[in-house]
């Protein structure tokens, strides 16, 4: 029979070793007594979209953080099982935070530009790695501004300092400089919720053609960006992760009831 | 009224959405079309074979429509398509309702083969292959006219359906006057009657089709709606 539309799913509850990004297993989270992640099991595939939906206060944000240790960042934070990125747990001890930062970039919901110029925002990461050399430098920061879609917009004025940018340049600057550093995930904490509707459909442009380079993990409030751009989404309540499947599912044929209540808006 | 541009989005993947699913319109036009240009040569030619194929060939257009509309739903969902956007994936979803029941309408005609019950009368015949040249004649025009977003196109084809049904009505009045002289093979001119009254039917359901172009180029609703007020919709919109 023919087929008119070629579209692929990965069985995300499945999903085999080679095409796995990032691997949870049984994460539990908690700020002192307060439990924030309920024993969450997922696998994030690798060169794809994923989506993270939920109510404020879910545990979306907090998830997104442990997959890069920023969590370690909060005082009381307690956390047990696993995350599993290129076959190693980076809960372990043993984990070099700092190297897993540069292969796991992450990009907030207001640009944080720093009070530096436009190259010097870019290559900051790449010193701080020992790298000095003009030349090499000089390559990856354009490679970086080409990947953002904001390389014909600031070529000329690299030297000027970043803050002169619009929200939404400064929001593509941050996101080169987390490309800068060649990452394997890039996670997106909200990072349309401060910028405009063209500009943000511009980010989500962007992200369409990143996800050849990196995995990317969305975070966000905007249920209608989270079926626009994302490939798989996880719909996560009070903690718990409810359903995890590829968009096109579950936003025409969501399996669980609480999942059908939040995207059509009859979350009381 | 502005056309579905399909190139103009910011995100290239709803362009290519879009057009993607237009031209699978396009192609399950073209399948029925060819169906129902098999159909004419079965008739002519009294060939079961080529009828057998188009019968099973219906279930090809089936599944286009399941997948179609399926796609529909999806780039809804995800897309929340507005304007031009909204009204071409509105359009698609009842247009292609109306193909798949021209694939039953033309699976019935091609029936008459299979059982061997085509008409006796060369005359009928004829005239029957004749309507059915231009019923095949106003699809042709109707998915070219869907194709361009061609509202003038699609009025032109629209008015083809009143010489359609008026050949239609002169041969089933000729039909009943051999009816009543040959009472023995009533049950023949049945099948006659009821295949002919499909080919009358792919007819109207092209008139429908012009009438969701219409709207989808103009923005106006052309359904239930005279041919004159419709043509002086159009005129005060230009």
């Amino acid at each position: 029979m023919l087929t008119l539309f070629e579209r692929e799913h990965l069985d995300v509850n499945n999903l085999a070793e080679a095409d796995t990004a990032i691997r949870v297993e049984q994460l539990s989270l908690r700020f002192g007594s307060k439990p924030v992640l309920e024993n969450i099991s997922m696998s994030i595939p690798k060169h794809q979209i994923t989506a993270l939906i939920g109510q404020s206060g879910c545990g979306k944000s907090t998830l997104i953080s442990s997959f890069n240790r920023l969590n370690d960042l909060h005082q009381h934070c307690h956390y047990s099982g696993k995350v599993i990125i290129n076959g190693r747990d980076i809960n372990s001890r043993k984990e070099n935070v700092a190297q897993l930062r540069t292969q796991v970039g992450m990009v907030f919901q207001r640009p944080n530009p720093f009070p530096m110029s436009i190259f010097d925002n870019v290559s900051y990461g790449l010193r701080l790695q020992g790298i000095n050399t003009r030349r090499q430098l000089d390559e990856a920061v354009e490679q970086a501004l080409h990947d953002a879609a904001l390389w014909n917009e600031v070529k000329d004025r690299l030297f000027e300092p970043a803050n002169v940018l619009s929200g939404g340049q400064q929001q593509r600057l941050v996101i080169a400089r987390a490309l800068a550093l060649q990452p394997e995930i890039l996670l997106l904490d909200e990072p349309t919720s401060a910028l405009d509707p063209l500009t943000t459909l511009f980010i989500e442009e962007l992200m369409a053609g990143l996800k050849k380079r990196c995995s990317i993990v969305i975070v966000t409030h905007n249920m209608q960006q989270a079926a626009r751009v994302s490939d798989y989404t996880a719909f996560l309540h009070q903690g718990r992760l409810i359903e995890y499947s590829d968009s096109d599912t579950l936003f025409t044929t969501p399996r669980k009831k609480q999942t059908e209540d939040y995207i059509t808006g009859r979350y009381g | 009224m502005q056309q579905v541009a399909f190139n103009t989005h910011i995100s290239g993947r709803f362009n290519t959405e879009l057009e993607n699913l237009r031209n699978s319109v396009l192609t399950m036009g073209g399948e029925v079309e060819q169906q129902l240009v098999d159909t004419l040569k079965a008739i002519q030619l009294n060939h079961p074979g080529l009828a057998e194929k188009v019968i099973v060939n219906d279930l090809k257009i089936n599944s286009m429509e399941m997948q179609i509309d399926k796609e529909c739903l999806r780039i809804i969902a995800k897309r929340h398509p507005t304007a031009s956007d909204l009204r071409l994936v509105m359009t698609i979803s009842k247009v292609i309702t109306d193909i798949e029941r021209m694939g039953d309408e033309i699976e019935r005609i091609a029936r008459l083969v299979t059982k061997q019950k085509l008409p006796s009368s060369a005359s009928v015949k004829s005239s029957m292959l004749l309507i059915g040249e231009r019923v095949a004649d106003m699809m042709r025009g109707t998915f070219d006219a869907f194709a361009r977003q061609d509202e003038k196109a699609a009025l032109e084809v629209y008015e083809q359906d009143t010489r359609i049904d008026s050949e239609y009505k002169k041969l089933l009045t000729f039909i009943a006057s051999e009816m009543e002289k040959n009472t023995e093979s009533m049950q023949d001119w049945l099948e006659i009657l009821w295949a002919l009254r499909s080919l009358e039917r792919v007819g109207d359901r092209c008139k429908n089709i012009c009438e969701y172009v219409i709207s989808l180029a103009s923005g106006e609703d052309a359904r239930h709606t005279s041919l004159e007020n419709l043509m002086q919709k159009l005129d005060n919109l230009s």
